[in-house]
């Protein structure tokens, strides 16, 4: 501590002031600055022109800054990963850009007179004429970046070009109308079936679009497409349109209900499948899947938030299945309930959210669980519990722990005041379907 | 043994005098009888309770109400703060004048603001009323422009523009109106209380129950939440009652003292709330998304603190030395600006704020460890938000013993000092234990605990340099002017907002959009995390640099107080000899403002 300090920490002697009447306002502190209360500032004229100047040149900046900060839509980033070769950095849309391809590096352009479309965030009834994507040629795109496409909510198709090698996991996170993504045929590393992504052998699925069940309702005729807008051919009870249908009405029967969720809201994985990946399906509207026995991986998030996720099926099949629609058991050979055996990993929030489930059983390949893998797959009401009430295991508590598990991994429920885990059965006998 | 035992016995007993002794009338040389400290720890318990409640109610991305049940699209809070940034200068000049004045002014000038107010209350309701639709052209660039941004259009923008400017006359006038009736009886600080209470629960019954987040055109409903939300927070209900005990009186060991025991025990009182609201809402069906949350939890809590508010909130006194408020110095525009620009220490914490800016756009980084690490909600998420936040609490009660020992700079230094080795660590910690769930929770936790516990000395310091700050304007310019200290806002808002645009730029690359989902990915979150903590660990470091500036000592402290109360007692003695009303003074000698 030095001098100065002690000497400052050191009792205070209040030092009495004798202050005149007529000198309160006046009076000078020694070690502070006069007061000055009613009097005239000296070179007051210079010192506010001076002050005037610097508040301006402060606010407008703090204007340009905050328009900056608003405007930071509508355009695109590219990197330049040398050899000719380009990543998608960002990709954010102007609010016009629904169908988009990735082949070469690519700019917004906008006609002189429509300098308004600039602005960004994009209203539903945009008008896009005066607006174009203009492609560069020379400058083949290779790679996108993580989150390239984060939260975009207007884009409903992606077109992968043949030079793109390296796709983020992340990167079509959250493309909350996204239908299908499109791979050019030539492209070495990656394929689509019908609008949903896989690596070429199509021993990985990638992405499956959040909205795709929109472009299957159209596909297999629930709606139609007039001027150029998707329309439901679907209606409620009392005649109006209605978008998607979420369960019986007086129109809709249960066998209609039945139809429609293995029309639009089921989806077959092909039998060469080994691994889904991360997000795959986050988001998805899809209440049945069927996954093939040789599936070793279930990505982190790979059904996050997969809410209306209500069965998941295996099949054991010698021949090869390609087809995503399900056409009916015989086609897939033997059918089971919950994950296929010679599954090894299921990862982090895999099931996060998923309070459609009603049965999963563990088989004993399974030697990896991610933390939180069926967070929240359980909610009680009324006193039952709604949702994944139990776990099935097949290897014994010593066996299944041996593996990596994560911690915690199971779905838990309000008990008393706290959160209480729902029970696992070890040693646990797959359940037939019924 | 003995002796030690007898020393203690004696120490009750003399505490007991002198609690019984002082019980309503004060010891020599202090200001606060032993009964206002019972009604300090109620008041502000109340009040404080109250706040934090309001706290789940705000017109942002982040509030519950806006995230699960308006869905207002990310882009529409910086458009609207677009839209009323050039007219809110112009407000802030006119709201300066009226606070530092306390609402006194010359007949001529009132007369003028309270026409600019009237007309900006007719202007306000004309853009809110009329239909601008058909009149506006489409080819305009402006109008393209707002038309483009999502959630909002160019005629809702002139419906935005409207509230705005109707807001700002409505509070204006009311500011002047509010203030000439209550300051003189209430203080400066808690009199809007009296008049804001009622129409305050009334608004936050309104804003769970009037449905109009299922207005379905998302551009109406953006205008019409911006008005809803607008006029709840024309009343107003912050901690004023803290801000009272921290003018309390004028001799700084009192205030200290006060700050150190019934005000720290009041904030237990919200240490509990903290862990009973997450309880609460915890018992509805969807949680923190559950609309009841809104019609029946938060009112029912909020009304009932602000009812005890109102019944202590009278008890309280300020004891700021000032002449009687009709005597007061006349502050002009360019007093106030002159004013506190002379002021040495203003410019120093403005350059403290300025570089604690540089974690600006950072998320809560408790929330996010709470709620997507460790997926707490309910009793758990209340116990250890308590847990931390009581970390503070026993630390604060050797307050008084650390502001004898250690100097202001020492201590503000040692904060900063410690903020970046805390945050430090965790962050090596997210890094190489991020894997490990528990073990990362764990060491987190514990940083944040210690950090609660170095952090309530400084918090208690920190205040007390406002305080000390105010009493050496009001030694400069005859006033406290601390509306006027707004201006150097100005000066640093460019700076600020360009920080702020980098964090939210560096989480945009780790995936942080409008889905706040995306904190379940792992590896995003610790980039979500880490990246805007180790500008905030810059920050803290550099703080460090201009609070070596600060000497503003206690003896120079004294001396500005007796100024003060020279001039209170000059001015006070005036009064009376000219027969004018000496309400609204304190000179040091007796009782301060109260409403008896």
């Amino acid at each position: 501590m030095s001098k100065k300090e002690k000497k400052e920490l050191a009792p205070v002697q209040e030092e009495k002031l004798n202050i005149p009447d007529d000198e309160v306002w006046t009076y000078k502190i020694e070690g502070l600055a006069e007061p000055q209360v009613g009097v005239s500032h000296k070179n007051a004229k210079v010192k506010k022109i001076i002050f005037v100047a610097v508040i301006i040149i402060a606010v407008s900046l703090s204007l340009y800054f905050s328009v900056v900060a608003l405007l930071n839509t509508g355009k695109l980033e590219y990197k330049d990963l040398g050899n000719d070769q380009y990543e998608l950095m960002q990709f954010s849309n102007n609010g016009l850009v629904k169908d988009f391809t990735i082949e070469y590096t690519a700019e917004f352009h906008y006609d002189e007179d429509s300098a308004g479309l600039i602005l960004s965030g994009g209203s539903d009834n945009s008008d896009s004429s005066g607006f174009s994507v203009i492609y560069d040629n020379a400058q083949p795109v290779s790679s996108i970046h993580e989150y390239a496409f984060d939260c975009d909510n207007t884009l409903e198709v992606i077109r992968i070009g043949a030079n793109v090698t390296n796709i983020d996991v992340n990167a079509f996170y959250s493309c909350w109308n996204l239908q299908c993504i499109y791979v050019d045929d030539e492209n070495p590393n990656y394929c689509d079936i019908d609008g949903v992504l896989y690596n070429k052998d199509m021993t990985e699925i990638i992405c499956y679009p959040i909205d795709h069940d929109r472009y299957l309702r159209l596909k297999t005729g629930y709606a139609r497409m007039e001027d150029g807008v998707q329309i439901s051919n679907l209606l409620d009870d009392n005649g109006y349109v209605m978008e998607e249908l979420w369960g019986t009405t007086e129109k809709y029967d249960e066998v209609f209900f039945e139809k429609y969720n293995m029309d639009v809201r089921t989806y077959v994985l092909p039998s060469t499948v080994e691994k889904i990946g991360p997000l795959c399906f986050n988001y998805a509207n899809v209440v049945n899947i069927y996954m093939p026995e040789g599936l070793k991986e279930i990505g982190t998030l790979a059904f996050f938030n997969d809410g209306v996720l209500n069965n998941i099926y295996s099949y054991k099949t010698d021949t090869k299945v390609t087809e995503t629609k399900y056409t009916g058991d015989e086609s897939l050979g033997l059918v089971y309930l919950s994950l296929p055996e010679g599954l090894e990993k299921i990862g982090s929030d895999c099931f996060t959210h998923d309070r459609g489930l009603r049965y999963i059983y563990i088989p004993s390949s399974v030697n990896h669980v991610g933390h939180h893998a069926f967070w929240d797959c359980v909610i009680k009401e009324d006193g039952n519990l709604v949702g994944l009430a139990e776990v099935n295991v097949a290897a014994s508590k010593e066996d299944f722990e041996s593996g990596e598990i994560g911690s915690p991994w199971l779905a838990k429920y309000d008990y008393m005041l706290f959160k209480k885990a729902i029970p696992v059965n070890y040693n646990a006998q797959r359940q037939e379907i019924q | 043994m003995e002796n030690e035992k007898t020393g203690l016995v004696s120490k009750v007993k003399w505490l007991f005098t002198e609690i019984k002794t002082h019980w309503k009338t004060p010891a020599e040389g202090k200001y606060v009888p032993y009964k206002e400290y019972l009604d300090i720890w109620l008041a502000v318990g109340s009040n404080y309770s109250g706040t934090k409640t309001l706290d789940y109610i705000s017109f942002a991305a982040g509030c519950y109400l806006i995230m699960y049940h308006y869905n207002l699209p990310y882009v529409v809070f910086a458009a609207i703060g677009l839209i009323n940034l050039p007219l809110q200068k112009f407000w802030d000049i006119m709201g300066w004048i009226v606070n530092d004045n306390l609402g006194f002014m010359p007949k001529q000038k009132e007369k003028k603001l309270y026409t600019i107010y009237f007309f900006s209350i007719l202007i306000g309701i004309f853009l809110m009323v009329f239909n601008f639709q058909p009149y506006l052209d489409l080819n305009n660039t402006v109008v393209a422009a707002l038309n483009s941004i999502r959630g909002i259009s160019a005629a809702s923008a002139i419906k935005i523009l409207g509230t705005h400017i109707l807001w700002n006359g409505w509070a204006g006038s009311r500011n002047i109106f509010w203030r000439k009736k209550l300051v003189p009886k209430f203080g400066r600080y808690k009199y809007f209380l009296y008049c804001d209470v009622v129409p305050k629960c009334i608004m936050v019954i309104l804003i769970g129950w009037l449905p109009v987040y299922e207005i379905e055109d998302v551009v109406t409903r953006v205008w019409v939440a911006n008005a809803l939300f607008a006029l709840y927070n024309l009343f107003g209900f912050n901690n004023c009652t803290e801000l009272c005990t921290q003018n309390i009186s004028p001799n700084m060991q009192e205030r200290i003292l006060v700050r150190t025991y019934p005000l720290k025990l009041s904030h237990i009182l919200n240490s509990i709330m903290v862990l009973i609201i997450p309880m609460a809402i915890g018992f509805t069906k969807n949680e923190w998304a559950d609309i009841n949350v809104y019609r029946y939890v938060i009112p029912i809590i909020f009304i009932t603190f602000a009812t005890l508010t109102m019944i202590f909130a009278g008890k309280i006194k300020e004891r700021i030395p000032q002449p009687p408020i009709e005597e007061k110095v006349q502050i002009n525009f360019w007093d106030g600006i002159f004013g506190v620009m002379r002021n040495k220490y203003k410019w120093v914490l403005t350059l403290v704020g300025l570089l604690d800016s540089l974690g600006n756009g950072m998320l809560a980084f408790t929330t996010i460890v709470y709620l997507y690490t460790f997926r707490l909600s309910g009793l758990a998420y209340g116990l250890l938000v308590s847990l931390i936040s009581f970390a503070g609490t026993p630390p604060d009660f050797f307050t008084p013993y650390f502001i004898k020992k250690f100097t202001y700079k020492q201590i503000m230094i040692f904060y900063q000092l410690t903020r970046a080795m805390g945050y430090g660590i965790i962050v090596i910690a997210i890094l190489l234990c991020g894997d490990n769930v528990t073990l990362c929770g764990v060491i987190c936790c514990i940083m944040l605990f210690l950090m609660e516990m170095t952090k309530t000395v400084p918090t208690a310091v920190s205040h007390d340099m406002d305080i000390r700050i105010g009493d050496y304007q009001m030694y400069l310019s005859g006033e406290r002017l601390e509306s006027f200290s707004g201006i150097f806002g100005w000066f640093t808002s460019p700076i600020t907002t360009l920080v702020g645009l980098i964090i939210p730029i560096l989480l945009l690359k780790f995936g942080f959009n409008s889905n706040w989902d995306v904190l379940y990915v792992d590896m995003s979150r610790v980039n979500i995390i880490v990246i805007p903590i180790i500008f905030d660990i810059a920050g803290y470091l550099l703080m460090t640099i201009p609070y070596m500036f600060w000497d503003y000592d206690s003896a120079k402290q004294n001396k500005v107080i007796q100024v003060l109360e020279r001039r209170a007692e000059v001015m006070a003695a005036k009064a009376e000899r000219e027969g004018k009303s000496t309400a609204g003074s304190f000179t040091g000698q007796t009782g301060g403002v109260a409403d008896e």
